[in-house]
């Protein structure tokens, strides 16, 4: 098949994916695996296969062998039964992908279906493949449901929509490829790569001087970092300093009222805009551990201060896409 | 299963052991039956080759390289060579495919190379067929696929472990479902005659049967064998069996000891002085890997493909490497060749000098005693009838006078020297005489009428040449065990031999011998005949009309779309998410039986409401479909009554209820 595909010149090849768009829309939902989702072609194998029993077939003639014709016509059988049970291997399968969660660029992005057999039957060695990344296979039972995941490398920050999937199968013999596109309308949301800068940091909080530092984990000011002692709750631990290499430290903070924090486009010291991007998510990452209002000041954008994880995301979610040109670009997995 | 590669390029991925270990045991199996077909070195090398290869998937050794493996293969396809002098033909092509596949094993690595590997599996499985196509091999090659289709889905199960038992079933289940379609195939796709292009005429080895000479001995070696030489169906009356000489090859040249074949030539018109009346039959013909045709004493005719040579002998222009079906009618009283050649005549009159001399003076001494050739002849057998002579299949071993030592020492032998003592006594006498070496008698199967002839049947006996009789056949064996003849060898000998014959059996074991040679009988007759012609006759007989290509053709797509279909149709039934409990369908089906007589239960009604409505409307109590929604409600609702004989109960209950006429 992809020796087809490789062979078919540019403008055939352009037809046949409109085409094929055409018969598999986008779905907001599970997909069901019926006959005209379905396509089923030899594999290589299978075409030796064919030749095989051509040779097989002429030995026969020519030795007017019952036997040799019997054992021919009877692996000829086999083949056709495994078109029909290859095919059968998908059919009536319903699909679904469930929207992934936000990752940060440069992480993997974890993309996990949903594969429901309402039937009878068990599937074996069920494949998903995106584009040209590693498959995943797995079995379903009868009347029973398996989840199946892909771990694909999130490579450009922004917004985006998968593009077509294949599930396949060449269960049982191998001699058959039967294969379903899959489109699904669901968001992948790429945040850009948290770039973290201690300096910009710490000349951002300097206007938290002259308070009393108290070596607590307790308070609403953040006072500095000390060794984190065991019995300490987690959520205090620096994980960005452990990032770094630091160890385990507990972040302890001030008790007085927090300052408010802006996040401005021009106090970045990056240049480039993705550096920019990546520092203010750093910044977005850092003030939300510290329970620290923020808000976010992008050129044309301003997002008012506020604390919580659906005012981070959103946050993170306008820097994902700050300037994206296509919001519905199909995610991409290989660097350009 | 490595998964470390994008589809398109799963062929280039890393063999898993699992896959190795079960495609080396495919190979195996479809190459144990040819490991008594091959040379000794070719079956070591390929054990060799496995072995090596398993080690070496479990990193006890490591791959041979490239640079040694190509010398290697041409050193092995060059053994071939000088192992037969020829690479084609059957056992020279099937050792270098063995060879070659060893030498792949050696070489795989990738899951193509398995791939591959499983497909000369599957051609080898063709290849035991040229070697014999009994029911035996075909049961064995039919339990070898399943095995090679489990190494398949092996193979192509990608990560998942799916158990062996398993595996087997779905192996099983897809050949299983690809008879039906085999048969279709094999009844209507046309066949074509053959060969497309030649096949080397070549001997079969091993193969037990009659040989090209006679010596003292030769003969006795056969009647050891029980495998079937043939089996003959006769239309009408069987002839007696005394009757039953089945000829074979003629023998005229004689070197003192042993009997050979006279070059023969193609005989130009039948001198059969053929009186009475004719025997017809149909002969199957085991392979013996010779151009031999066995008829019954004179055939009147011959069939296409062979002639008949100037010793009437059925020649095939062939070798009868496979099985061989052919109809015949034969003569039992005629004058055979009255007017023979002088040449010939001279021919069978010859013998050496100097081997032999009192069996020469005793047949020279009794030319000059009687006047006529008959009463050389009742002289010769008289002395076997009437002197010292035993029939024994374990006659004392002859020196270089082997007729001499025979006739006036040892006086105990087998038929082939009463034959050769008997034919060198007549040309002594002065007439012209030969050795005929055949079948006599065979053994009737009652369960499919027909008559077995085994290699333990074979016999040899004498033609001489009467003035005005033509050739006459003379059995001396009958003169000194007349049993042989009219009974069979096992009573003749009696020399605790154990019985072939399947008569002298219990008779239930008797029956279920009888049954099986009729079943190999009828495969040989159905299976592994069905030609061109067989496939017209069998198919026009069928009554649907189908008469040419044409019509085959569509027959055969009509089959297929049928069988599929129907597989189509079961599957998806079967694969239907799970129907409704049993006791919902009876419920339901007498609630139908309610409606019909005009009670139609309310959506919103309890069983036993719609109940009461009921014996209101009727004016009785029906207490036998109070007891029918009772038990429902508890199967439905109550633990532990969903169990079968529960269920089986409530539907007799529901079934047998009837609406009682209220008057």
């Amino acid at each position: 098949m992809a020796l087809l595909a490789s062979l078919m010149p540019a403008a055939v090849r352009k037809r046949m994916d409109h085409w094929i768009a055409l018969r598999n829309p986008p779905s907001e939902g599970a997909i069901h695996l019926y006959n005209r989702r379905l396509y089923i072609l030899p594999t290589r194998f299978g075409y030796l296969y064919a030749m095989m029993l051509i040779v097989l077939l002429l030995a026969a003639i020519n030795y007017q062998n019952s036997m040799a014709y019997a054992l021919t016509f009877l692996l000829t059988a086999l083949g056709i039964i495994s078109l029909w049970q290859t095919h059968r291997n998908l059919l009536g399968l319903d699909v679904d992908l469930k929207t992934p969660a936000p990752v940060y660029q440069g992480e993997h992005l974890e993309l996990c279906f949903t594969l429901n057999n309402p039937q009878q039957n068990h599937r074996y060695a069920v494949g998903i493949q995106y584009l040209n990344q590693v498959p995943a296979y797995t079995r379903v039972e009868a009347e029973s449901e398996a989840s199946l995941c892909l771990a694909l490398p999130a490579i450009q920050r922004g917004l985006y929509q998968p593009a077509g999937f294949i599930l396949y199968t060449r269960y049982p013999t191998g001699l058959f490829h039967a294969w379903s596109w899959l489109k699904f309308n669901v968001p992948i949301l790429i945040y850009p790569q948290p770039l973290f800068d201690h300096q910009l940091e710490h000349s951002l909080m300097q206007d938290d001087n002259g308070k009393t530092r108290v070596d607590t984990a307790d308070g609403d000011d953040f006072a500095g970092l000390r060794e984190h002692r065991s019995g300490e709750s987690l959520r205090h631990i620096s994980w960005k300093a452990y990032a770094q290499g630091r160890g385990m430290l507990t972040k302890t903070f001030e008790g007085h009222a927090t300052p408010s924090l802006w996040i401005n486009w021009e106090d970045m010291s990056a240049t480039s805009i993705e550096g920019k991007l990546s520092q203010m998510t750093a910044l977005v990452i850092q003030a939300q551990l510290d329970g620290r209002k923020f808000g976010l000041r992008l050129p044309g954008i301003i997002i008012d201060q506020d604390t919580g994880s659906a005012h981070q995301a959103k946050c993170l979610d306008h820097l994902a896409t700050y300037q994206q040109k296509n919001k519905n670009a199909e995610l991409a997995v290989d660097a350009e | 299963m490595q998964n470390n590669l994008p589809i398109d390029r799963i062929a280039e991925e890393t063999a898993d052991r699992t896959s190795i270990v079960a495609v080396s045991l495919s190979f195996l199996v479809a190459m144990l039956p040819h490991f008594f077909n091959l040379p000794f070195w070719i079956t070591g090398f390929t054990l060799f080759a496995l072995m090596w290869r398993g080690a070496q998937s479990r990193g006890w050794l490591w791959a041979i390289p490239r640079w040694i493996l190509v010398p290697l293969v041409l050193a092995g396809g060059i053994s071939v060579f000088a192992e037969y002098w020829t690479i084609v033909g059957r056992e020279p092509g099937l050792a270098l495919l063995t060879v070659m596949t060893s030498f792949k094993f050696l070489e795989s690595k990738t899951h193509r190379d398995i791939l591959i590997l499983v497909f000369l599996c599957y051609f080898l499985l063709a290849t035991h067929f040229l070697f014999g196509q009994t029911l035996y091999i075909a049961a064995y090659m039919f339990g070898a696929l399943i095995f090679i289709t489990t190494t398949l889905i092996t193979i192509n199960q990608r990560e998942e472990n799916i158990a062996l038992s398993e595996r087997l079933k779905i192996a099983s289940r897809l050949i299983g479902l690809s008879v039906p379609i085999m048969l279709i195939l094999f009844l209507l796709v046309p066949r074509i005659p053959g060969p497309i292009w030649g096949i080397t005429q070549e001997q079969r080895g091993g193969v037990t049967g009659l040989s090209e000479t006679m010596s003292p001995g030769e003969i006795s070696n056969l009647i050891t064998s029980n495998e079937v030489a043939f089996r003959v169906t006769f239309d009408g009356t069987v002839p007696r069996q005394d009757q039953l000489y089945w000829r074979g090859p003629v023998m005229a040249n004689f070197t003192g000891r042993t009997w050979l074949q006279h070059k023969h030539t193609e005989l130009k018109n039948l001198n059969v002085g053929q009186t009475g009346q004719l025997v017809q039959y149909t002969i199957t013909l085991e392979p013996n890997g010779k151009n031999w045709l066995f008829g019954l004493d004179i055939p009147t005719g011959i069939i296409e493909d062979s002639y008949m040579n100037n010793e009437y002998q059925l020649t095939s222009d062939k070798a009868v490497n496979d099985l061989k079906r052919y109809t015949l009618s034969s003569t039992l009283t005629y004058q055979l060749e009255l007017e023979e050649s002088l040449d010939y005549l001279l021919l069978t009159s010859e013998y050496p000098e100097n081997s032999n001399p009192e069996t020469l003076a005793l047949g020279q001494r009794w030319a000059r005693e009687y006047n006529s050739d008959t009463e050389i002849v009742n002289a010769a057998l008289s002395m076997f009838r009437n002197q010292e002579y035993i029939y024994t299949l374990q006659p004392p071993v002859l020196g270089r006078h082997s007729s001499d030592e025979f006739l006036f020492s040892t006086r105990r032998g087998f038929c082939e020297h009463y034959a050769s003592s008997f034919t060198l006594l007549m040309r002594a006498a002065g007439i012209p005489a030969r050795i005929v070496t055949g079948y006599q008698g065979g053994e009737y199967n009652q369960v499919g009428n027909y008559l077995i002839v085994r290699q333990s049947d074979a016999h040899a006996w004498s033609e001489v040449w009467l003035e005005d009789q033509g050739w006459v056949r003379i059995d001396p064996t009958a003169a000194v065990s007349p049993d042989r003849i009219e009974i069979g060898l096992d009573q003749a000998l009696n020399e605790g031999l154990s019985s072939f014959k399947i008569a002298n059996r219990n008779p239930l074991i008797g029956k279920i011998l009888y049954s099986w040679d009729n079943l190999q009988h009828s495969w040989n007759r159905w299976v592994l005949n069905y030609d061109q012609q067989k496939q017209m006759r069998f198919l026009s007989n069928l009554g649907l009309g189908i008469r040419t290509w044409g019509d085959m053709v569509i027959a055969l797509v009509i089959g297929l779309v049928l069988i599929t279909g129907s597989y189509w149709l079961i599957s998806w039934y079967r694969d239907l998410p799970e129907r409704p409990a049993d006791y919902e369908i009876i419920i339901n089906r007498l609630l139908k039986k309610l409606e019909r007589s005009g009670y139609q239960r309310k959506p919103s009604e309890y069983l036993h409401e719609f109940l009461v409505r009921i014996e209101k409307e009727q004016g009785y109590q029906d207490e036998d479909l109070e007891k029918i929604f009772t038990v429902y409600n508890k199967i439905k609702y109550a633990r532990g009554y969903q169990r079968e004989n529960v269920i089986k109960r409530f539907r007799q209950l529901s079934q047998e209820w009837r609406l009682k006429q209220t008057t």
